[in-house]
């Protein structure tokens, strides 16, 4: 596209009353050599119609000097096939003064602002969307028990052609050996008949789902759009099972003999089966197990009359249960009031559920619940409320401390701590033990992708083997694009909470198909169409972007070149950020674009006071933070220049050399907090981000830079308060230090 | 507390509290509210919020030894101030209730006093027992002639005989009521005197000092009888307060009549035996109008059926509004003593109007509403006169010098 340029500077909003516009606009129009307009009103009609009317005569690339580019969107967008840059001189120039601002800082703030603006609309392309040969559309769901069932219809009721694979013979799952199930509508005070058998009917009869039972997945090879499945029968291995990651380390071993190779017999990952299945994307609604409880010894889990729930449902399930039970929600015991792991709320309300049964059963029946916690959220507190107001129903929060197995088969339990404000002595028929539910994902791949980076999720013991989906920021992805996970894999959930989540995947896996098909990003970069290039010639096959990939996107042949999947892609440019030969960037976002901007400031050599600080910010919740702060008048260092990145994944330490070597004092990095409550849109790149930097250390110091010019933050969305103290407290200590001795060079 | 408690809860217990107006006690979730708003909760003691869920898990044998039960005096602020609406202050009506059953003695008739279905026996016994001796004692239904029932009133009611020292209708009167009221005080006695134990023993330890008679009479009992006469605790209560109102003239009117009954007894029955033959028909007969003593017996009247009413217009509207369960065990008191007051002052008032047919029919109802008043006290709400008086002397003796220390100085 031959561009042809023209800036806009809007004198709104306090703009024209903190900057000298003639002068800035000289700098745009002499120093950058670019049309520079102003305007009193950008974002009005008149002002939208005045930058219209030039790009009506011909202007395709519009610099707008005005507001945050996080606001105005729709109004500064003049199509598809037109570049819109923003200088954020409102928010970050003028709003964001400090009390005692000298005005000739201001300008130059601004100046850099315009400066950095008008050189990445230099450097910047429109990108072209990515386009797979042919998008299949057909949606596999994985486990065919409430979740699975519930994905698989919600699916095919909006249109797509759905496979269930089951693993069991029948459909069901887990609901098949339950008794009765939890109300699920008003007065919420009722067990209700199983609906499991009415599901699985909805299901079957269904016109767009196949279903496929005795069957396992041995293999899912591709990417959204086009992923290959390899089906198996239920228990057997296959030549087609997703091999193990082996890692350098690992191949070393085995090459030595050190260690067998895990993944003999199977075929390796990148090989492609004619006789695979096409599916566009994947729900994973696997479930979960039972836990096992044989540790709590004192509790006496080898007793014969000492269950699980999950065993006491089936008794229930199978005949009468016995009069007195005891059902013990916490193990109790000296050190703490954790319930049982893999818990949740749902085993409060499965004993709710199987004190029933025992009051059913019996005239004189009594059922005491030993609780550290009771947890019944939503409607099913009224649950809670009827089982309570049932006679032989007994609760009390209680530690138990023990129970004994007595000559006749009965049972002793003693707790302490109870509501009773003394310790108790049960005798009971049976105690019944709030074992877990614990995801199928926790031991087994499960999802048994043919992927580089293994068959499984990542980093699950950061979430006690749960398929991590970071709840709150986005409930549904995986770090497996096309993949998403609901029911018991997630966390451990009931029914009406399942049904509810598994309607979710399946859009959401809908969604992903959709996006494919048009070559754009999935969450949290919806609709990006732009996505990396690789420029293969200049390729070393160090690793480091298939190995850095949050999201498993890069394969690699045998010598170690990657093999992209752009479907796979969130488009965050960790592989950007990663690459030494800095031969991966986007149209609309590189190595060069950024470099440029940031050689773009202006660095005064000659005055002692007016330090330059570039601040690689974090798009998604640092810069929106920082724009907050000034929005409150928060005043903001006028030395540092923000510059907005995808995620600090995508930060090139190229860009640190370029800063430093530019003459700048110092430059820091805002991004999420990471971690086990990691923030992070793209789930690694500021972990990673923290890596690269505790490495560049060692350079700068080689230099004979201090290390210090270089910091890594972290940030919350809510932090604007804390923002500008950050930025500042990192001024002072560089200008403690002095000036950047390259300064002038 | 090491000692574990070994629990074993009592499903009967926890039904009869259902069906007693404790219908909601398995509701309490123990926020403890109750315990916040209730004057007699002390530190290191929530009532009544312990009480709940002893009785939601069905530990009978605590509660009719805890004396805070009977301390409470359902002023209405827990059940008003609950939550969840577990009606704590009707779950401990229902307690009560449970707890004169079981203290009552002889069990058998506790029993029968306990719920609706034993009240047409209740009400069967005096009427046959009565009705019996007025036939056999009247020679078969003897109603007097206009004149002289104007003479002697009901004097004649069990008929006369010249013997001088007794009259016949004293005679039967006291026939029926001594051995009657005796029995109810044996009742209560052995039914206090259960309970006492019941408390003591909760209190654990053993007692080296235990109270003289006098001592339990001065220190303890003496004191809880003024405390009652003086309402204090009825002050403190919070939503029910206007329940005083209505409490205190019918303690005040059951005093009168006492008084009005003793005199009676002394001027008819002693005094007119030693005095001349004109005084002696003065003395003999109904009491004129005129006399003081007939005025405050009046007043009595009046102040029992309206302390009474405002008791039953209170309780009515709490059902209403506050959805208090009505139960036997409250209905019973109020209506009982709303008869005693009705048919005697109906058969009062219909005597001075000189029809003897329905005066007699009233003051026979009269007989039977006093008989039942009397025997049933023991075992109906009205057995607080004597529960709720030997708790609060309880009190005073849990902390009094003969227990403190042995329970560590609280």
């Amino acid at each position: 596209m031959e561009k042809k340029y023209c800036a806009y500077i809007c004198t709104g909003c306090g703009i024209g009353e903190a900057v000298d516009i003639a002068a800035l606009s000289g700098v745009v129009s002499g120093e950058m050599k670019m049309e520079c307009k102003t305007h009193a009103v950008l974002c009005g009609e008149v002002g939208k119609g005045f930058i219209q009317a030039d790009i009506d005569a011909g202007v395709n690339t519009v610099v707008i000097g005005a507001c945050s580019p996080r606001v105005m969107q729709d109004v500064f967008d003049f199509g598809a096939d037109k570049i819109t840059i923003r200088a954020n001189l409102r928010e970050q120039v003028a709003w964001s003064r400090p009390e005692d601002a000298k005005p000739d800082y201001t300008q130059e703030l601004a100046s850099d602002y315009m400066r950095m603006a008008c050189t990445q609309a230099k450097k910047t392309e429109l990108p072209e969307a990515y386009q797979l040969e042919s998008v299949n559309k057909r949606v596999l769901v994985m486990g065919g028990g409430i979740a699975g069932l519930t994905a698989a219809r919600e699916a095919a009721k909006a249109g797509y052609q759905v496979t269930l694979v089951e693993k069991a013979e029948a459909l069901g799952g887990k609901a098949l050996g339950w008794r009765k199930q939890f109300p699920s509508k008003a007065p919420w005070t009722d067990l209700e008949e199983c609906s499991i058998d009415e599901m699985v009917k909805a299901v079957t009869s269904e016109g767009n789902v196949t279903v496929k039972t005795a069957t396992e997945v041995a293999r899912v090879a591709g990417a959204p759009g086009n992923f290959e499945v390899t089906f198996k029968a239920a228990g057997t291995k296959s030549e087609w099972d997703a091999p193990a990651k082996v890692g350098a380390d690992e191949q070393d071993k085995i090459t030595k003999g050190e260690m067998p190779d895990p993944n003999v017999g199977l075929k390796i990952y990148t090989e492609k089966n004619a006789d695979a299945e096409k599916f566009g994307s994947v729900v994973l609604a696997t479930g979960w197990t039972p836990a096992d409880v044989s540790e709590y010894t004192h509790l006496s889990p080898a007793s014969q009359n000492v269950v699980t729930n999950a065993q006491f449902e089936k008794l229930a399930k199978a005949g009468k249960v016995p009069a007195k039970v005891a059902f013990i929600q916490s193990p109790g015991g000296s050190e703490n009031d954790r319930d049982f792991p893999y818990c949740n709320s749902v085993t409060s309300m499965v004993a709710l559920k199987q004190a029933q049964y025992v009051r059913a059963d019996n005239a004189e029946g009594k059922a005491y619940i030993l609780y550290q916690h009771m947890r019944t959220p939503g409607q099913m507190e009224l649950f809670y409320k009827s089982a309570q107001n049932n006679d032989g129903i007994f609760l009390t929060k209680a530690t138990v401390t023990g129970v004994e197995e007595q000559g006749d088969g009965s049972l002793v339990v003693t707790a302490k701590d109870t509501l009773l404000n003394e310790d108790l002595t049960l005798a009971v028929d049976m105690v019944v033990l709030a074992a877990g539910l614990v995801p199928t994902t926790k031991d087994q791949p499960t999802v048994n992708l043919a992927y580089r980076q293994g068959p499984g999720f990542l980093d699950l013991d950061l979430f006690d083997g749960y398929a991590d989906s970071h709840f709150i920021c986005f409930p549904y992805e995986t770090r497996r694009t096309g993949v998403y996970t609901c029911g018991g894999v997630r966390k451990a959930m009931t029914m009406e909470e399942t049904v509810d989540d598994a309607t979710g995947a399946a859009l959401k896996a809908i969604q992903c198909i959709e996006s494919a098909d048009r070559g754009v990003s999935v969450h949290p970069r919806s609709g990006d169409n732009s996505f990396p290039e690789f420029f293969f010639q200049r390729c070393t096959q160090c690793k480091r972007c298939t190995e850095e990939c949050p999201f498993g996107a890069l394969d690699d042949d045998e010598k170690g070149t990657p093999l992209p999947n752009p479907t796979r892609c969130r488009r965050c440019g960790t592989c950007m950020g990663a690459c030494p030969e800095r031969i991966i960037n986007f149209k609309n976002y590189n190595i060069d674009m950024i470099g440029s901007m940031i050689k773009a400031i202006d660095v005064p050599d000659d005055d002692e006071d007016k330090l330059r600080f570039a601040v690689l910010v974090c798009e998604n919740d640092a810069y929106p933070a920082i724009d907050m702060a000034a929005m409150r008048r928060k005043g903001i260092s006028n030395l540092v220049r923000f510059v907005p990145v995808r995620c600090l994944g995508s930060v090139n330490m190229v860009w640190i050399k370029d800063a430093l070597s530019s003459g700048l004092d110092g430059v820091m990095l805002l991004g999420c907090r990471y971690g086990d409550d990691y923030q992070c849109h793209f789930v690694k790149g500021s972990e990673i981000a923290n890596k690269r930097m505790d490495n560049i250390g060692e350079t700068l110091k080689s230099l004979g830079l201090e290390p210090e010019r270089v910091k890594v933050n972290q940030v919350a969305i809510t932090d604007f308060d804390k923002v500008p103290q950050l930025v500042q407290d990192f001024v002072d200590e560089i200008v403690a230090l002095g000036p950047n001795p390259f300064k002038g060079f | 507390m090491s000692v574990s408690m070994r629990v074993e809860p009592d499903l009967d217990f926890i039904k009869y509290l259902k069906s007693a107006g404790g219908d909601s006690v398995k509701k309490c979730y123990q926020c403890a509210t109750c315990s916040v708003v209730c004057p007699l909760s002390a530190d290191g003691k929530p009532f009544p919020r312990k009480e709940m869920i002893w009785a939601q898990w069905g530990l009978k044998d605590r509660l009719i030894a805890d004396p805070d039960v009977l301390l409470c005096h359902q002023c209405g602020d827990c059940t008003a101030n609950c939550p969840r609406g577990a009606k704590p202050g009707d779950v401990l009506g229902a307690i009560r209730a449970y707890a004169y059953t079981c203290y009552g003695f002889p069990q058998g008739l506790a029993k029968m006093c306990s719920s609706g279905k034993g009240l047409p026996m209740m009400i069967l016994i005096p009427v046959v027992l009565i009705g019996v001796l007025f036939a056999l004692a009247n020679g078969g239904m003897h109603l007097p002639s206009v004149e002289e029932f104007k003479e002697v009133g009901f004097g004649h009611f069990f008929g006369h005989w010249d013997f001088f020292w007794l009259t016949k209708n004293v005679f039967f009167i006291d026939l029926i009521f001594v051995p009657a009221f005796l029995f109810a005080a044996f009742a209560s006695f052995k039914g206090a005197k259960a309970m006492w134990d019941k408390m003591s023993e909760s209190l654990g330890g053993n007692r080296e000092f235990r109270p003289s008679v006098v001592q339990f009479v001065v220190e303890f009992l003496a004191p809880a009888v003024v405390e009652t006469l003086q309402h204090k605790r009825f002050n403190q209560c919070g939503t029910n307060q206007n329940r005083v109102k209505g409490h205190l003239p019918l303690v005040l009117a059951f005093l009168a009549l006492l008084f009005v009954t003793g005199y009676s007894f002394l001027s008819k029955d002693v005094v007119s035996l030693f005095v001349g033959e004109e005084l002696r028909a003065y003395l003999h007969g109904p009491i004129p109008m005129a006399n003081p003593v007939k005025l405050l017996a009046n007043i009595g009247a009046i102040a029992l059926i309206i302390g009474v009413g405002i008791l039953w217009a209170n309780r009515s509207q709490a059902e209403e509004e506050q959805g208090t369960t009505a139960t036997f065990y409250d209905w019973f008191l109020i209506g009982e003593i709303m008869a005693v007051g009705i048919t005697g002052l109906g058969a009062e008032l219909i005597r001075l109007l000189g029809i003897p047919s329905l005066a007699y029919f009233l003051y026979f109802l009269h007989l039977v509403s006093i008989f039942m008043l009397f025997l049933y006290m023991p075992y109906t709400k009205f057995a607080h006169l004597v529960y709720r008086t030997v708790a609060m002397a309880f009190e005073r003796y849990r902390q009094s010098a003969f227990v403190s220390p042995a329970v560590g100085g609280k």
